[in-house]
Formats: C-alpha cells, structure tokens, sequence
C-alpha cells in the first residue's frame, strides 16, 4: 500500500512538473509550424513567472497573476518577434538575445522590486481542483485529475490546438506558412503576419507556464525557469511537431525531473547533482534515439524573405 | 484586403458566371538592378480570348505576367482592369480582382496533401474556421472530371512526379474558378497528349468567357490554340495581332529581330583520349530516391557530349557524379581530376554570395597547389588571376573586391563559367549553362564550350570532354556532337542524331502513364 | 575583411549607440541617473590603471577566449550555444590537474593543465557534434542542455569527489602552485592567460583569412552548398572541426580561469560568460581580431557593474540586461545598415539584389 502510495505521488509530480513543459511546448509547437523556432520562450517563460509573482502579491488573486504571467511571457515573444520576424534577423540568435534580456530584465525587475539580496517570497498559490468524478477515480484521479487548473488547461489545449492545425483553414494557412512560405504567398496566406501572431501565440502558452512555476512552488527566484523553455523545445521534436505526441512527451519529462522524489522517497542514494542533470540527460538520450523519425517544418529557422 | 492597394473592386458576380474582365497593361518598366527586363510593355487582354505572349528566352515574358499576376511590382506603367486603374502588391490582390497564375516553377507545398494544397488559401467559410474536406473533396473531384486532369486528391504532392504535380498546379488555380487565367510555360514538363489536353482545356476555358494568357517558346504549340498573340522583344512589345492576322515566319522575325548567328559545331570533333567512364552507375538524389539507374557513359577529349531530357529526370544527380560531388550507390566510376563544374542554380551552388569576386575564384581554383603556399592561400596571386578573367571575359562589375551577390545573374553566370573553365583541365560539366541568360550572354558561353572543344585540335595534350546537361533540346543540337537522353535516370543513347521528334519521343518515353 | 553575415565597424558603432541610448531610458524609468550609472561603470573600469589592469583585463580573459569559441563556430556554420558547458567541462578538467600536478615542474604543469581542459572542452562539444553530423539533430539545443549537464556536474563535483578538504564550503581545494599561470605585469593580478587569449585571436585571424583550411571553414558557413558543389570542402568535415575547436577554446578558458584567477573550481564560477561570449561574438562581427577588443569591452561591462553597484547603488544584474541588448542592436543595426547600402547601391549603380527574385532567372 505504502508502494502504491509512492508511485502516485511521483506521477502526480511528473503531471505537476510536467504541465509548465506542455504548456510552453505546445505553443511553440504552434510557432514552429509556422516556420518560426523560437528559443526565447525561456526568456517568455521567466518573464511569466515573475509577471505571476508580482501579479499575484498585488492583488492577492491567482487567476489575476496568471493573466499577468501570460501577458508578459507574451510581451517577451512580441519583441522576439519584432526581430526575427520584423527585422528577419536570424532566429537563433534572435532567440538567444531575447532568453538572455528575459533572464537579466526579469533579474532588474526583482532586485528593484525586493532588494539585491532578494527577500523569500511567500505567494498565493494554486489549490488543487479535482475533477468531479474523475477526480474520485482512484489511481488515476490523485495523479491526473487532482491537479491546478492550469494542468486541466494543458489537457485542454492539445486536442484544441490539434483541431486547429490540422482541421481548420487557419491552421493550414500556417502550416503551408512554415513549410513554403512562397508558395503560401503564392496562395494569398499573409506569411508575416501569421507567423507573427503564432509566435504571439507561444509566448502566451510559455507565459502561463512560468505561471504555473511561480505558483505552484509559491515563490519566484531568479532565473527559475531553468532551461525549461530549452526542453520543451527538444519536446516538441520529440512530439513530431504533433499537440497530442507533444503532451505525452512533457509528462514523460516532468516524470524525469520527479524522479528525484522517488529516488529519495525509495532509499535510493544518488549524488544532488546528477538528479538534477538527469532531465537534461534523458532528453539529450531521446532526442539522439528519436530523430530520422520526426521531421521539421520545411522552412523552420530559414529567414523569409529570403535575402544576402 | 489590403483597401489601400487595390483601388478597385471587381464587379459582383454570381458563382460559376464570368464577368467580362479585361485587363490592360501599358509602358511596363520593371528593372533588376543593372538589368531592365520590361521597358515599355503592353499587354491587352479581352475577355474569351486566349492570348499567346510569345518572346525569346530573356524577352521579359515571365516579368509581364508576375506583374500581372501581384508577384512583382512594376517600376512604371498602369495597369487598368475593366476600365480602372488598378495596383496590386501581392498575389493576394491579384486574386481578389480574379487573375490566377500557374507559375513556371511549382508553388505547392510539398508535405501538404493535394486536398490542402487545392483548399489553400480559399477561404470556404466566414473566418476561416473548420476547413469543409468533405465539400472541397468534392469540387476537387468534380473539377478533376470536368478537365480530365487526374489526380488523387489524398496522394502528399511531394510523392508526385513532376508531371502530376504540374496538373495539380494547374487545377489548385482553376479551383477558385479565375477570370483572368495566366500559364507561364505550363507544357514544359508535360507529356504530349497531356499538353493537348491542357489546351484543349484553355480553348474550352475562353469558349466559356475567362481569359487566359499563355506563354510558351515553341511556337506551333501556342499557334495552335491562341486567338491573339503579343510578342516581346527585349522587354519591349513589339507585335500585337490576331492569330488570324499573323504566321509563324512573321512571328519568329518578330520575336528574334535582327538575326543572331547562334553558334554551332561545324566540324567533326578530334578525339583525344578518354577522360571519364561511368559503368553501371547507380545514385540517390537528395530525398533518398532513386535517381540514376544502371547508367553508362564514356566521354573523351574534344568532343562534346549532349545530355538531353526532360526535368527532373536525374540531370542533377548525373552532374554532381561526373564532377566527383555525389558518391554513387552502385557500379563504378573512373574520373578525372581537374574537372569544371557550372552547376545549374548558379546562385547557390556555384558563388557564395557574400564573399568577394575573389574568394569566390578562389573557392574554385584552391585545388591547384600554384595558388598555395604551404598552409597559407596566395591572394594576390588569386587577384591578378580574377581580374585576368574579369576582363577576358568582359564580366561587368565594379571591381575584383566586389561581393558576388551584388553581381547581375548573367555576370554571375559568366564569372562561374570563366572560373570553371579554367579549371577543366580534362573534363567539364555545364548544366543549362544558358538558362537565365541574354542573347549575347548565352552566345558568348556557347562559343567558350566550342572553343575549350577545339583545343584538341590546335594544341598538344587537348582540350578536356565536355558534358552539356541541358533540357533545351536546341542548345543540345546546336553544339553536341552526339546525343544522349536521360529519362528516368537511364540513359537513351542517340548517336549523331539530328531528328528532333526521335529525340524528343524518347525524352517523354514512360513518361506520360506516371503518377496516374 | 568581414564575413558579409554581421559586422564592420558601422555596425558595432550604431550598435553601442544605440544601446546606450536604450539604456539610458531604462535606467531613467528605474529611477536612476543615467549619468552617474555610465560614470561609476566607466570609472570602475577604466578610473586607474590598477583597475583597467587588474580588473578589466583579467575579466576579459575568459570572455575573449569564449568569444573566439563563439565566432569560429558561427564562422564555420555551427550554432553553438554551448561555450558555457564546455568551459566548464575545461575547469573542471584543469582543476582535477591543478590538484594533482604538486610534482611537476611549471613548465609542465601549466601547459598539461591547459591542454587537458581543452580536451575536455573538446569531449564536451563532440557530444552535440556527433548528434548533429551523424544523427541530424540540431545543435542549438543539445549545447544549450550539455550547459545545464555541465553546470549540475560541477555542483556534483564541488559537494562530492573533489571537495575541499574541510568539507564545509562546495569548492574544491586551491590548485598547487606549479600549475598557477604566472603574473605577466609586475604588481597586478594579469596573467598569462590575457596574453594567450591575444594571441590565439592573432593565429585565428591568420587562419581564417590567409590559410587554405580556414577559407574553407568561412566557405561552408557562408554557403555548405557552393562549398561543397565549387569547391570540394566537406560541409560536414569543416564543421565537426570547427566545432571541436569551439570546444577546445572554451575548455581552455576554464582551464585558464582555475589556473589563472579563481585557482579553485566552485559553482557558478562563470557568471554566464558563454552566453556573453555570443554578444562579444556578434558585436566584434565575428572576426577574430576584434573578439580581443569587445572581449575587453564587455570585460569593463563587468568589472564597471560592481562599482556601479557600489557607487550608484544600481544593481550589477543591469549589466546582463545591457548585454542582451547589444546582441539586439548589433542584428537590428547590422540589418539597417544592409538595408541602407543595398538601397544605394541600386541607386547609384543599379546592381542587383543578392538573391534572384522569384521568377527572374527565366524572365
């Protein structure tokens, strides 16, 4: 019984660890197959997590600080997007600098707000909503449907953002964007103009993921997002670049990152360190067994216009 | 819509009723940097008309009708649609006045099924929300039967070969049922009874009321379906008439103007000895099908020998193989050293566009030890060489230190053929060598392959084997001195053959029953 | 001769401008004088000769040496993120040396020290080379994760095997003194990692503009296809090597950081420089030459923040925000200016734009 008891507590944390991951994967899905990567979502994801923060302490109210999370992560892909997309700057780097201005503005922010050393803060956090009826079931109920309304929001955007890429006129303007964008010209699709608002679109999913960083843990520490945005890109390739394969993958990943629980919780001794580096591990280890079997917009990263 | 681009609205219509559309355009400029394409062009277009724009390579017929067609923006010149000037900026506005373009490279996504290719763009519903498959399944079918061009719908276009591809071109236009209806070198890639059918599909077309511009450089083609013709002449038009009015002499004087003599071998070649020997060679191309199957080929030294066929049937595999950059899955190869390679997408492949004139000689000519010494590149021996050959080879630029982007496509072009025929010590490649270029430019690369093939003749060790890869069948008859013809990855060996229908027959054999 | 992809002078001058101008506003909406922040910045980097010596220089170390990791990577078409990873790959490695060379002589030490962490800047790259080069996986984001493998091992390693002897502090113990680079300017703490990092910008500004094998590196990152289809260079080729010795430079500047400055391993030994090491990178147009003196840039950058802090009470975190808005302002000015010339180039010359435009080749 104490076994069983253990397991679902781990796999409630993989759900709960892995939920931020799904988010902010399955909207840079979204961006990606408009032919956008955009590595920045760490600096989306930071940039939420510390709008929750501050959104929250101010009004004392979760659902406000997640607005709050949301919009910022969402400010920090305009600005991505302005020059990747406005200037056609190249991705990558673009990507890089906005990760980086994201990590170091967030750090402004905080200190100006609570001090070089940083006071602990103590934040409203997310109660756990269970699902009526399923949330009873037992098992099943405790590890998914037991969880903060933002995981429920995970559930729900994957088989929506699914519906929407591969069965509406919208989605297939953007696919067609991220595959040949001259040829969508060709057709009458805006190319900018879609990719800029999928890329939007991404930077309010990472948004709401660094949300849900903040509050569920109750704090906001610098640079806590922690190469979370840069795994939920190595999960959208290991999801195919598909909303439903993407969801499975995030929670294979934040299972990855509870392991730690189980490990310790099991007697098991292993050095700090190594549990730490143990997500980043796996995900290097999938993305080497995985790839051949994925392949990425046509036109992912390439700078369109094209030009010297 | 973009309101402020378009200034006028085409008029209602009820669905499947053609409105009488026509479209003029008058004193088209269009340049491209030092190139002026369009200098004062005219097109008028009325409405049940088929309306042939004919023009030599390089006469500026593709610039017209992108202007046409929203890809290109004119520098001047007006454009009037059913008595009203209008502008357009992109396709998209071409569109919403009713002109549809099948352009002369493919425009379809590839990982996109033929479905999703078709429903595209088309807005079905208000808002763009669910895509309606079930109701574009049956337009595209419906379509399909109507102009007995097949296709299946649910096949991913890039499984298709080019020939399916091109009918699924056509359609995806027909598909939003255009008024104005504009084919850039549709017949290219098409087997002949399919091109028959095609234009009796454009008869039937203007028979119904739309318009329909074809361009076309074989002349008997577009003859043979065309109410009106209008000829270009470098960027300029230069003839106007009804078919009725016109024949084909008066339009080949027309389009040529005062007559260039093209080039030509004149002479039997002088052999020397064998410089490349393919044997039962077998390659992958870049998606990892099979593109060259079980071929043959011997080339020796001053002769030129001509690979005919239609695109896309292993010209760009065949190419990297004999210049030693595509490694073969199969049979066996004996190749030179000191091989020229002019590959067909200059741009590129053959000049990095950021680098200088210079660095871009050097990319090619590192190989010999001469411009090296030791570790370290000997530039200034690179620069005299360059601006040797800039001159030699009258290449317009501002200087060796010029980056080669800022270069026009014929400079480009010739700066890659001076380059590589400096380096065709035994052997050289030249893919359409002449695509894209001028008259004059064109000429002068043909009159550098038979000079470089005449060398055997005047001096010791002779001049190298030279392939031309080239899908125009007159620039193959024009200097080679025997023919092969690559289909399907095989080759079709003609010997000394001259007959054009022989030749061209088995360019589209087993061609047309694939993909069907 | 710049690479045509960023750089000349024009763009790094409009980049700083431009930056600064940016930045004066954000101080000004944080509600301090801009004024006095680039005055506390500016003197605690330059104010004596003591501090541009012994603080500018000697933080610029490491951040030359990533910065030429960054530059021959971009220069050769590879993306690595990961200098961070691999300099601490290198630390870690030399600082395992440092602690076990007590019977060598310095002419020895020093020199084994520093070749291992290259290597092991080396090793650390190979990883996300061979994925990209044998699996076809994107080597943006295997660097940036082999960071964080990196940056947990080095925590792995300073609680656990290598220690400090004590036990109360997660960090290693002092490296012996043989393996300690030796003071290149008498009464400062420069040393002689500054004058290897000058000098390896030196050879690789040789390399890639005067020997064969560095034009073909520069080749295949401007172009892998005209490289391989006109010049015979295997894209692959060029890039697995150009990856590793991104690796080596980045090992070694850890290896320079624990024999030359910190002569201890400790977490968060590198405040981030690998990822500075993309803006030194940039702004110096990725030429090898000017990495030397936008290293030294950004090494005042960072010897400043602490007097900024100090002086004007403005935290030192600004100094990442600025960084990151110079790697914008170097894309946004570098972008600008190319619009700019290409628009007068076709004004006065009519020359053509660098790509054909759709459907002009056949025109």
């Amino acid at each position: 019984m104490l076994e069983l008891a253990i397991w679902v507590a781990f796999l409630e944390a993989g759900v709960r660890l892995g939920a931020p991951l799904a988010l902010a994967a399955l909207g840079e899905c979204v961006t990606e197959r408009s032919g956008v990567i955009n590595i920045g979502i760490e600096g989306s994801l930071v940039a939420g997590a510390l709008g929750a923060a501050l959104g929250a302490l101010a009004t004392g109210s979760v659902p406000v600080g997640v607005a709050v999370g949301a919009l910022s992560g969402l400010l920090v892909a305009a600005v991505f997007g302005a020059f990747a997309i406005g200037l056609n700057v190249d991705q990558i780097i673009a990507g890089t600098a906005v990760t980086l201005g994201g990590l170091g503005f967030t750090g402004v922010v905080y200190q100006a707000r609570f001090g070089a050393t940083g006071a602990t803060l103590t934040l409203p956090t997310f109660a756990p909503v269970p699902v009526p009826g399923l949330g009873a079931i037992p098992v099943i109920g405790p590890i998914f449907f037991d969880q903060a309304w933002t995981v429920y929001l995970a559930y729900l955007a994957a088989p929506v953002l699914w519906f929407f890429l591969f069965r509406t006129e919208w989605g297939l303007e953007l696919r067609a964007a991220g595959e040949e964008p001259d040829a969508a010209t060709a057709a009458g699709v805006r190319v900018r103009r879609v990719r800029f608002a999928a890329t939007l679109l991404g930077g309010l999913f990472a948004g709401v993921a660094g949300a849900h960083l903040a509050l569920d843990s109750g704090t906001f520490i610098e640079q806590m997002s922690a190469g979370r945005g840069f795994i939920a890109i190595a999960v959208v390739v290991l999801g195919r670049w598909n909303p439903l394969a993407i969801l499975g993958a995030a929670f294979f990943f934040g299972s990855a990152s509870a392991l730690q629980f189980l490990l310790q919780a099991r007697g098991v001794v292993a050095p700090y360190g190594v549990l730490l580096a143990l997500p980043y591990l796996l995900t290097l280890a999938a993305l080497a067994g995985w790839i051949g079997r994925s392949r990425a917009p046509a036109a992912l990263a390439l700078p369109w216009p094209k030009d010297g | 819509m973009t309101g402020a681009t378009t200034l006028a609205e085409p008029p209602e219509r009820t669905d499947g009723e053609a409105i009488a559309l026509s479209v003029i355009l008058r004193g088209v400029r269009k340049r491209f940097g030092p190139v002026e394409a369009l200098r004062g062009a005219d097109l008028s277009l009325r409405p049940g008309e088929v309306h042939a724009v004919l023009g030599e390579n390089g006469a500026g017929k593709t610039t017209l009708v992108n202007v046409l067609g929203g890809m290109l923006r004119a520098d001047e010149g007006r454009i009037e649609v059913s008595g009203r000037p209008v502008s357009m900026a992109s396709p998209r506005d071409a569109w919403a006045l009713g002109i549809g373009m099948v352009h002369q490279h493919f425009t379809l996504v590839p990982r996109l099924s033929v479905l999703e290719n078709l429903a595209l763009g088309v807005r079905m519903v208000a808002g763009g929300f669910r895509l309606p498959y079930g109701e574009v399944r049956e337009r595209v079918e419906k379509l399909s039967r109507d102009t007995r061009l097949r296709i299946d719908p649910d096949a991913l276009v890039e499984d298709l070969p080019v020939g399916a591809r091109q009918r699924v071109e056509i359609l995806k236009v027909l598909f939003r049922d255009p008024e104005v209806l504009i084919l850039d070198e549709p017949t290219a890639v098409l087997a002949p009874q399919e091109i028959e059918r095609l234009l009796a599909l454009l008869e039937e077309l203007a028979d119904r009321g739309r318009s329909v511009v074809l361009i076309a450089h074989k002349l008997d083609e577009v003859l043979a379906v065309a109410d009106r013709v209008t000829v270009l002449r470098q960027g300029e038009t230069v003839l106007e008439a009804p078919r009725s009015a016109v024949d084909a002499a008066a339009l080949a004087e027309a389009m040529v103007g005062e007559v260039v003599v093209p080039a030509r071998r004149s002479d039997e070649p002088e052999l020397g000895d064998t410089v490349a020997i393919l044997r039962g060679v077998s390659a992958r191309g870049a998606r990892g099908e099979q593109a060259l199957e079980g071929l043959d080929l011997e080339v020796r030294r001053g002769e030129i020998v001509g690979v005919a066929g239609v695109d896309g049937n292993g010209q760009r595999e065949l190419a990297a193989v004999l210049a030693g950059r595509l490694g073969v899955s199969d049979g066996a190869c004996e190749l030179p050293e000191r091989v020229g390679f002019i590959p067909e997408d200059r741009g590129r492949e053959a000049l990095v566009p950021s680098f200088t004139l210079v660095e871009n000689l050097g990319l090619g000519l590192l190989g010999e030890k001469a411009q090296r010494s030791g570790p370290f590149v000997r530039w200034s021996r690179i620069r005299e060489r360059t601006e040797y050959l800039l001159d030699r080879f009258g290449v317009r630029a501002s200087g060796p230190s010029t980056r080669a982007g800022h270069l026009s496509g014929g400079n480009q072009q010739k700066l890659v053929v001076a380059r590589e025929l400096e380096r065709a010590q035994d052997l050289l490649v030249a893919q359409n060598p002449a695509r894209g270029l001028d008259v004059a430019a064109e000429e002068f690369v043909h009159r550098e392959l038979l000079r470089l093939r005449g060398m055997t003749k005047t001096g010791g060790v002779g001049g190298p084997g030279i392939v031309l890869i080239s899908t125009d069948l007159d620039e193959i008859l024009a200097l080679s001195d025997r023919v092969l013809v690559l289909v399907r990855g095989r080759i079709v060996d003609m010997g000394a053959s001259r007959d054009r229908a022989e030749i061209g027959r088995v360019m589209v054999s087993g061609l047309a029953d694939r993909g069907d | 001769m710049g690479s045509g992809r960023f750089g000349g002078l024009a763009t790094a001058a409009a980049a700083l401008l431009f930056t600064t101008v940016v930045a004066s506003v954000a101080l000004l909406v944080g509600g301090h004088d801009p004024l006095e922040a680039f005055g506390a910045l500016l003197s605690g980097a330059f104010g004596t000769p003591q501090r541009f010596v012994s603080f500018t220089l000697v933080r610029s170390v490491p951040l030359i040496l990533t910065g030429l990791a960054v530059a021959i990577a971009f220069r050769t078409g590879v993306w690595n993120i990961g200098a961070e990873g691999q300099l601490y790959a290198g630390a870690i490695v030399g600082v395992w040396v440092g602690l076990n060379a007590g019977d060598m002589p310095p002419l020895l030490a020093i020199p084994v020290a520093l070749a291992a962490a290259g290597v092991a800047g080396a090793v650390w790259a190979a990883v996300p080379a061979l994925m990209k080069l044998r699996l076809g996986v994107g080597e943006v984001i295997t660097t940036i994760l082999m960071n964080f493998v990196a940056i947990h091992t080095v925590s792995f390693v300073v609680h656990g095997p290598l220690q400090e002897a004590r036990g109360v502090f997660p960090q290693t113990d002092p490296v012996v003194d043989a393996v300690r680079l030796p003071v290149v300017l008498a009464g400062s703490r420069l040393h002689l990692g500054f004058l290897l990092a000058v000098l390896l910008g030196v050879g690789l500004w040789v390399f890639f503009r005067h020997t064969a094998e560095g034009f073909r590196w520069r080749a295949v990152g401007a172009s892998p296809r005209a490289a391989l289809l006109s010049g015979g260079v295997r894209p692959s080729r060029a890039m697995f090597k150009a990856f590793l010795l991104s690796g080596v430079l980045a090992g070694l500047a850890g290896g320079v950081e624990v024999t030359g400055r910190s002569y201890a391993l400790l977490e968060n030994l590198s405040p981030g420089w690998g990822y500075t090491a993309i803006a030194v990178a940039l702004l110096a147009g990725l030429d090898p030459l000017a990495v030397v003196l936008t290293g030294i840039f950004f090494g005042a950058l960072e010897a400043g923040a602490g007097a900024m802090q100090r002086e004007a009470g403005i935290p030192a975190v600004w100094v990442d925000g600025i960084e990151a808005l110079v790697i914008l302002a170097v894309l946004a000015a570098d972008r600008s200016l190319k619009t700019i010339r290409a628009r007068r180039r076709s004004v006065e010359e009519g020359a053509e734009p660098a790509e054909p435009v759709p459907g002009v080749a056949s025109a």
